[in-house]
């Protein structure tokens, strides 16, 4: 905010040209709406930002923001992230992608940003169910859910997308849903804000492929605000067991985070490269290291 | 429809219109997107009532905007964008591709309805004379607004019960 | 006198014989010697059978040698695994344990009779001296110093540096090993001499480093600010470099979850406007191919390291093969060109590397280092490079004028466009693996494909021009020719000298590019040649084939292939080479007939 308390940025900033390909009434609409929202509270120019996606509707996201985008490969949106922070930790960076992206594909990855805490907000929009190629099981699908390859009933539980971020240690896990449009512009600033790995999962409602109780009427009627049950984001715990209803319940809000964020993967970078760059050889003299005397 | 950080009790002449105007600006925006969309699903009808909705709103926010100038110039604007989400524009899932002009007039209908209850809650809690003039005012024009959409409802001939996704092709996976 | 001698030793794991050649190497470059040492090992992480071969030269060294000159068995069992890796012949003195109890008519080497077979009580004099065996290398040195004049002092100078922080009484024990190895030697002199001469550049700095170190060395020199790898052998020595030295430089490593992940930073990293790089062995280019065709659609510069090993699947990891020259080339689905080079020595790695980072960054694309297990594992003594004589070449990024009106993908008449990185005002774009138009923006049009992939495989054009990636010795106008790169080309350059020695008329042909195929470079190299070999180190003769493919090859040209870990000997190449000219010559008597 400036003096006068005029935004420098406006949602619109961040808004590209692009017209999005998604299916009207698509979920994903509010939530790049939301990003929008986000990042002009944040005020970061969009040179500044650099926003990765897997391959999905959803990963479609980064081309309808105004940032530096990369709409990249099933499932490998995380590493390319991190490749990105680690080479310019100044930059804002995001990932976005769907739970198939995140939690199938690409699942291994996200164990081990939490690990290494890289300052990326990553933002899932779950809809349980993979829309870009006509409605198959999502690894977020409930079990006995029937799809098209699933005509008899899926046979696998559901992965609990919150508590699978919150169990490896994550230091910031939020949900959020187009059901509340304020809320989860808040949340992704917040995220954002975070100073470490943020996890945002999104209740993104498929409207061509989704069930009618995934619909936006439906979340509505399980929809709960963590604020309005006296959560405290603080105890992690707590969270875990909220997390657990994951699917029953639509748990809103800020479920975890961590009152005193450790440093962050970028920050120890920037320490270890000040330490060992004072007494350095110049480049050019690398092959010295080999002579033997 | 939500709000974000409005002191309604203490909302001036200028925020409040101001708020009006970014209503009608997130408004055209979201016509203009449906409108878009429509497009790019080869809904031609739908997205012609949009591209309607959008002058409405355009009009209605130039009108809005001339009266700001007119009674406080250029000074800067505190209320921000951010406060506002979908007062006045349609729901995000309100759009479907292959929608009749008759669902897309049915959901104009229902944000100007929302748009209504929008002004109607806020006015108990303005303080400002003026300011509760102005609400007063919107709310009727929000009254209005929904008579016009009546209108052009009435002018569709009766729906056949059919469906349109009886007809249509299936989702082309990519 | 000799000017060159190969030895090859092996023992278990416990015999420390590879430490033994690593003294021996170090004691001759301090002696000027040039020398080349290789590792060999089973599969066990310690305590299997292990082996090294150490070549010392006076002359700079091509390759690790054919047969052996000095084979050394702490025990047979171990030495005998090495197969062909290890070659014995009538010229090789074989030095073996005592205490194997075999009697020296006996050794168990099937069809060679060795020049001499040497029993050494090494285990006794070890323990007697230094009282422990492990002291068995030391001795085996000291042996070596006493037979063939190397290291006589500059071995336990080395060892003296190396266990100082040990203390004294460790030095002692080990000189007295030394001592006692020096003086068995000295009592049982060789039938014959086999002194090698001593160098003229005795005193003179000299480098010892392997390729995998070699080749990070030098892509920091060249830039590079990024490394994402997973371990793997035998690549992993590029990444642990990387680990000690890139954050000297402002630059980071990441050791990523998977394979993928490592090469996806690396791909990031690029992406935010750095030089990056990866490292790997054939399973994991595997599993990098759909990365490297995201690279090369997203036009992003990336260096990727593949150490082959044998393959496929896990095949032999720690031995040498050529076998993913196809993979380099063809992996990742979609029409692409993915330019591939090949180093052929440690030395020529340095060079190499940095021509990737220059093609990588120009060209705007991946580009594969195809290295193999010998080079990478291989130690050899280096002259000093003067790395001021190498031009380093950086990523065209706009100018603000062109930044007014940003496109990313814009054609241009080289079918290069600048690019910009997070960061620059003005140059936001969207990369993508989707298809795109030139401002980034994704589409699924027939014609902007077609286009796309105009501008994506025509920029390459200049690099089949590039002369100076190909090496071409012998004769311009010979009739006879041979072709090789990689570690292979080492082994030819030597059949060459000596098919040149026997009076051949040969020349030889090393493509450090190997893909794109340069026709142009190949179809005048082949103009003269009637008959040739295409040696390489795979089974399906992926070389010829990918040659075949693009140039029509002179009727005369045909493989000399075979799969990893067995090595090629020159003479077994010089004799293929005189197979081809006296098919030559009979074809041409045959010529000469008169016509009916």
């Amino acid at each position: 905010m400036s003096a006068t308390g005029t935004c420098e940025y406006q949602p619109k900033d961040y808004k590209s040209d692009l017209k999005p390909i998604w299916c009207p009434g698509c979920g994903d609409f509010s939530v790049v709406q939301g990003i929008y929202r986000a990042l002009a509270a944040i005020g970061r120019p969009p040179h500044e930002i650099a926003f990765v996606s897997g391959i999905g509707c959803s990963s479609r996201i980064p081309g309808y923001t105004t940032a530096y985008g990369f709409n990249s490969v099933h499932g490998r949106a995380l590493p390319i992230a991190q490749g990105i922070k680690m080479a310019n930790p100044e930059l804002t960076v995001l990932a976005a992608g769907g739970d198939g992206d995140g939690f199938s594909i690409g699942g291994g990855h996200i164990a081990h940003l939490i690990r290494r805490n890289m300052d990326i907000t990553y933002i899932v929009m779950d809809n349980q169910i993979y829309g870009l190629t006509k409605g198959q099981l999502s690894p977020t699908s409930q079990k006995g859910r029937v799809t098209c390859t699933s005509r008899f009933g899926s046979l696998e539980e559901p992965v609990n997308p919150l508590l699978y971020v919150l169990a490896y240690g994550a230091g910031f896990v939020a949900q959020a849903s187009p059901t509340d449009l304020v809320g989860m512009a808040a949340t992704i600033e917040e995220a954002i804000r975070y100073p470490g790995f943020a996890f945002v999962n999104i209740q993104s409602p498929c409207v061509t492929y989704g069930e009618e109780a995934q619909q936006i009427k439906g979340l509505k009627a399980i929809s709960e605000t963590l604020a309005s049950l006296g959560h405290n984001p603080a105890d992690r715990l707590a969270a875990m067991d909220l997390a657990q209803h994951y699917g029953e319940k639509l748990h809103l809000g800020v479920f975890y985070r961590n009152p005193e964020p450790p440093p962050t993967y970028g920050d120890l970078v920037k320490e270890r490269q000040a330490l060992l760059s004072k007494d350095a050889p110049p480049k050019e003299r690398i092959l010295d290291l080999f002579i033997k005397k | 429809m939500a709000t974000r950080g409005i002191d309604f009790a203490n909302l001036s002449l200028k925020d409040a219109l101001d708020l009006a105007i970014l209503i009608e600006d997130e408004a055209q925006e979201r016509y203009e997107d449906f409108a878009a969309q429509m497009d790019q699903h080869r809904t031609p009808e739908a997205a012609k009532f949009f591209r309607y909705m959008v002058e409405n709103e355009a009009k209605h926010g130039r009108e809005l905007t001339a009266r700001r100038l007119q009674l406080f110039g250029d000074a800067p604007r505190s209320v921000t964008p951010a406060m506002i989400f979908d007062v006045e524009a349609p729901d995000f899932d309100a759009a479907r591709a292959f929608m009749t002009p008759r669902k897309a007039m049915e959901a104009a209908l229902a944000s100007e309805v929302k748009a209504h209850a929008f002004f109607v809650a806020a006015l108990p809690a303005l303080k400002d004379v003026q300011v509760r003039a102005l609400f007063e005012e919107l709310r009727e024009e929000e009254l209005e607004h929904q008579h016009l959409v009546q209108i052009e409802l009435a002018k569709l001939p009766p729906e056949s019960g059919l469906s349109e996704e009886d007809f249509v092709d299936e989702p082309a996976p990519q | 006198m000799r000017k060159d001698l190969v030895f090859g030793m092996a023992g278990s794991g416990g015999d420390g014989i590879v430490s033994a050649g690593e003294s021996l190497l170090q004691a001759a470059a301090a002696e000027g010697y040039h020398g080349v040492m290789t590792k060999s090992f089973g599969s066990q992480i310690r305590g299997g059978e292990s082996s090294c071969r150490v070549r010392i030269s006076t002359d700079p060294i091509l390759n690790p040698g054919g047969n052996l000159d000095v084979a050394v068995a702490l025990n047979w069992e171990d030495f005998l695994k090495f197969g062909a890796e290890l070659p014995v012949s009538g010229t090789t003195v074989v030095i073996y344990e005592a205490a194997t109890g075999i009697p020296e008519n006996q050794i168990p080497l099937v069809g060679v009779t060795p020049l001499q077979v040497i029993a050494v009580p090494i285990a006794e004099m070890a323990k007697s001296t230094a009282g422990t065996e492990r002291a068995k290398n030391t001795v085996v040195l000291g042996l070596i110093a006493g037979w063939f004049g190397i290291g006589a002092v500059a071995v336990m100078k080395g060892i003296r540096k190396k266990l100082a922080k040990k203390g004294e009484e460790l030095v002692e024990a080990n000189q007295r090993a030394f001592d006692a190895g020096r003086a068995f030697a000295m009592e049982h002199p060789l039938k014959a001499s086999m002194n090698v001469v001593a160098s003229e550049t005795k005193g003179q700095t000299k480098l010892i480093t392997d390729g995998n170190d070699m080749c990070a060395a030098a892509a920091i020199f060249a830039g590079c600010q990024f490394f994402g790898g997973y371990p793997i052998t035998p690549s992993t020595e590029i990444m642990q470099f990387f680990t000690d030295h890139v954050w000297k430089y402002g630059g980071s490593v990441l050791q990523a979850e998977d394979e993928i992940a490592g090469i996806g930073a690396a791909v990031g990293a690029s992406f935010a406007g750095k030089k990056s790089m990866t490292a790997t062995s054939g399973p994991g280019l595997s599993l990098k191919s759909e990365m490297m065709g995201l690279a090369s659609i997203a036009e992003l510069p990336l260096v990727i390291v593949d150490v082959q090993r044998g393959g496929p699947s896990t095949g032999l990891p720690t031995k040498t093969e050529q076998s993913d020259l196809f993979a380099a080339c063809f992996s990742a689905h979609g029409d692409v060109i993915r330019p591939v080079l090949a180093p052929t020595s440690v030395a020529d790695m340095f060079r190499v590397t940095i021509e990737a980072f220059n093609i990588a960054e120009h060209y705007q694309t991946p580009v594969i280092v195809l290295s193999d297990q010998e080079i990478a594992a291989r130690k050899e003594t280096l002259d000093p490079i003067d790395t001021s004589a190498f031009k380093i070449v950086n990523r065209l990024v706009p100018t603000s004028a062109e930044l007014q009106d940003y496109k990313r993908f814009k054609q241009t008449e080289n079918h290069i466009s600048p690019i910009s990185h997070p960061g620059m005002i003005g140059g936001t774009y969207l990369a993508s693996g989707i298809e795109h138009v030139e401002s980034g923006a994704p589409t699924n049009s027939g014609n902007v494909h077609q286009r796309m992939n105009d501008k994506r495989t025509k920029k390459f054009e200049p690099l089949k021009d590039r002369k100076d990636l190909f090496e071409v010795a012998g004769n311009p106008n010979a009739p006879i020719a041979m072709v090789a790169w990689g570690s292979i080309a080492g082994v030819c350059r030597e059949a060459l000298a000596l098919a040149q020695a026997e009076g051949l008329d040969v020349k030889l042909l090393v493509p450090y590019l190997l893909y794109p195929v340069a026709e142009g470079v190949y179809h005048d190299f082949f103009t003269s040649v009637q008959k040739g070999l295409v040696i390489e180190q795979t089974h399906l003769a992926q070389t010829f084939k990918l040659l075949r493919m693009h140039i029509d090859l002179p009727k005369g040209l045909r493989p000399l292939a075979r799969s990893g870990a067995n090595p090629f000997l020159p003479s077994e190449i010089v004799a293929a080479l005189k197979t081809l000219v006296s098919e030559l010559q009979r074809s041409h008597e045959g010529n000469l007939q008169p016509q009916e």
